[in-house]
């Protein structure tokens, strides 16, 4: 693999389905940078994290890992990325020694060190079953196999859904660390106070269309959320980009130039919340 | 190919494909129909894919630097050993009862001799066709191919006993105790098993065809 490349490429990503259509998905993660995919459920996060890794066949558009496309490298690719989803749960009744045997027996660079040292970070029991374990520490296991592999590209769906805030926040610590270690993250959630925590760079998934590609700190400072008391004001009307009614009145999402020394900086719930709001409406 | 067959034999192993090997042993019971013994494996293998739906069996094979194609050849190959040793099992059996109990008429299908192994490899033939390419057109059913491919299973058994009274090549020659016509049954034998692989191939094919172009909603 070309370490020039960015280790994850996407280009005119499309896929329909009935009902609904991801269209022209367009991005590049940055090396060893956590990104934070977002949207709401059903803007098309998990379909278009199944079309990178060749689960569903796109209908068009370009797939490529550090310069590599999946059709032609898969082997080469799936020994370099680790896929982490929360709702997954594998072979819930085995013990874990013997999925991780199992699993070990297909990567030619397996460490087996590095296995046993997460094995002992995240405190797991070789002997236990997925079915004997939390939510927390199933993502910890996955992340423990990938990690093990060599994987240089975690790809997580939804890691954190589901999780008590203690265990959240202890998943955000360790993908900062794997960060630190070079580790390239692709973290999608709708959780977005856990991005807060840790993402370098957001994109922002809105019905199947990439919305926003940007570094984490100019994406929440391009917009700015103004607070009003009653009705909508006739000259913000037409720069809203999303209208939340409160108890006294509302919050207004514009962008950043439309509002003048008015509002304040927009949290990415808050951004997501009223964007989402507009399309609603 | 290896690895995913151990993969297969360690993960995916369902406890009851086992206890259907066992099973064999009804060519034992005089007057059972013999080719309901490895009816019984094919409820082994549907087990064997019930739950490795419910243990995202494909969603972990398709995590490992595997393509879609090996792993459908793993798992049909997979399904191909259990089948190999239910067929030798039967052949063990059969050689018990010949040599040890003594083969009785058997009114209810073959005899307990070797034309009734190559009942085995045309059943098993018959299901895998039908099964597996079935199955691999979304893998998130299984009841439906299953259903399918029994019906034609249970329907291939019900000729197979009436032609042991109404196929007087069957009647007069298979349906008898070894070593009687001992060349026709082995070349009964010997055909069953070329149909078994043709067919098994032809299944392979198929299925590799159908679950590449699928969509995984896992």
């Amino acid at each position: 693999m070309m370490k020039n490349e960015a280790p994850l490429s996407v280009r005119g990503l499309c896929k329909s389905y009935p009902g609904f259509r991801l269209e022209d998905v367009s991005f590049d993660l940055d090396r060893g940078a956590i990104t934070g995919f977002i949207g709401r459920n059903g803007a098309g996060k998990t379909t278009t994290l199944n079309s990178i890794l060749s689960f569903v066949r796109p209908d068009g558009g370009q797939v490529l890992f550090s310069g590599l496309d999946m059709e032609r490298h898969a082997d080469e690719i799936k020994e370099k990325i680790g896929f982490v989803s929360a709702g997954m749960s594998y072979y819930v009744l085995k013990k874990l020694k013997a999925i991780t045997k199992t699993c070990a027996s297909f990567y030619p660079q397996w460490d087996a060190e590095t296995y046993q040292r997460y094995m002992r970070r995240f405190g797991l029991d070789e002997n236990k079953t997925p079915a004997a374990l939390s939510n927390g520490m199933k993502i910890k296991y996955a992340l423990a196999l990938a990690l093990s592999h060599g994987a240089e590209l975690l790809i997580l769906d939804e890691p954190t859904s589901g999780l008590d805030p203690v265990s959240r926040e202890e998943l955000i610590e360790i993908f900062l660390s794997l960060r630190d270690a070079g580790k390239t993250i692709l973290f999608s959630t709708h959780i977005t106070a856990d991005l807060e925590k840790c993402a370098d760079r957001v994109i922002f998934l809105r019905q199947g269309h990439v919305v926003a590609d940007k570094p984490y700190r100019d994406f929440a400072a391009s917009y700015r959320l103004i607070s009003c008391e009653g009705a909508l004001p006739p000259a913000l009307e037409e720069k809203a980009l999303g209208v939340c009614r409160t108890r006294d009145g509302c919050t207004v999402l514009v962008k950043q130039e439309d509002a003048g020394d008015r509002g304040r900086l927009p949290d990415l719930d808050e951004i997501m919340i009223h964007l989402d709001k507009e399309d609603a409406q | 190919m290896i690895r995913l067959l151990k993969k297969e034999f360690s993960l995916c192993l369902h406890p009851a494909a086992l206890i259907m090997l066992g099973l064999s042993a009804l060519v034992l019971v005089p007057n059972y129909p013999p080719s309901i013994s490895f009816f019984y494996l094919t409820l082994g293998i549907f087990f064997i894919c019930t739950s490795g739906r419910e243990n995202h069996d494909i969603a972990f094979t398709m995590t490992l630097p595997v393509s879609r194609r090996q792993a459908v050849l793993g798992r049909i190959l997979f399904a191909c050993c259990l089948e190999m040793a239910q067929v030798a099992l039967a052949g063990a059996f059969v050689a018990v009862k010949a040599n040890l109990i003594g083969v009785t008429e058997n009114l209810a299908g073959l005899d307990a001799n070797l034309a009734l192994v190559g009942e085995g490899f045309l059943l098993f033939g018959l299901f895998n066709r039908l099964f597996f390419p079935l199955w691999y057109r979304d893998v998130r059913k299984v009841g439906k191919p299953f259903l399918i491919a029994s019906a034609a299973v249970f329907l291939y058994v019900v000729l197979a006993v009436v032609s042991t009274y109404a196929v007087p090549f069957v009647r007069d020659r298979l349906d008898t105790a070894d070593p009687a016509f001992l060349g026709e049954k082995a070349a009964f034998l010997g055909g069953s098993a070329l149909v078994y692989l043709a067919l098994t191939a032809w299944a392979a094919r198929v299925s590799v065809r159908r679950f590449s172009a699928l969509d995984l909603q896992l």
